[in-house]
């Protein structure tokens, strides 16, 4: 059966713990009263790193949860992602229009910076439920 | 679509895993094509007609509608 382009099984698990990695970070740093100096202009300044750190790891985890093979990858789990990834799209998209009609300004900015892990967790949450229905019935019919 | 695969199973005397197993899928798979809410491709359909050792048209049947 042809290839798919997918991360190795393990990468779920990897996805989960740069997930919750994000989280110990932020509340040090909210613990601390950490300030960083927004005028430093190198690339890798103290305020990058933890951006870094923190929102990029959470979006990294979020991306190898959502794409990484299952442990038996088939077509029928490919369609299921496929169906949820479009599910997802919509049900983003539509929440945007909406969200971004009554807002503006800073809280518009907001909304979009929320969009930075919202498709990604509305897929995974879909594919899983997806999922976990199938398996349920699986063993409603067990022979 | 109907299929036969319940019926060509009970005849092999092999559970869903099994026949999963024998041709490479999860058991969710198999099972959603038995409960006729997965149609399989050409490929996998050619493969489970493979295990039965029978045609496909005698596994997997075109339904008025389809």
């Amino acid at each position: 059966m042809k290839e798919r382009f997918l991360f190795p099984y393990w990468c779920k698990y990897l996805g989960i713990v740069l997930f919750l990695a994000h989280l110990p970070i932020y509340i040090v740093k909210k613990m601390m009263h950490v300030q960083f100096d927004n005028n430093d202009p190198s690339l890798f300044s103290g305020q990058h790193i933890f951006y870094i750190s923190t929102a990029l790891s959470m979006v990294i985890g979020l991306l190898m949860i959502a794409f990484s093979k299952e442990k038996i990858e088939d077509e029928q789990i490919s369609q299921l992602r496929l169906e949820s990834l479009k599910w997802a799209i919509c049900f983003n998209y539509l929440l945007l229009i909406i969200s971004l009609t009554f807002t503006k300004g800073y809280d518009a900015i907001d909304i979009l910076r929320m969009n930075l892990w919202l498709p990604l967790m509305v897929f995974i949450l879909l594919f899983r439920w997806k999922m976990y229905r199938n398996n349920r019935l699986i063993k409603d019919d067990a022979i | 679509m109907k299929t036969n695969i319940r019926v060509e199973r009970a005849i092999k005397n092999i559970t869903q895993a099994d026949l999963a197993g024998l041709i490479g899928v999860s058991r969710q798979t198999i099972n959603t094509i038995e409960s006729n809410r997965y149609v399989p491709s050409t490929v996998l359909a050619l493969k489970i007609a493979r295990v039965f050792g029978k045609p496909v048209e005698e596994i997997f049947i075109l339904e008025e509608g389809d």
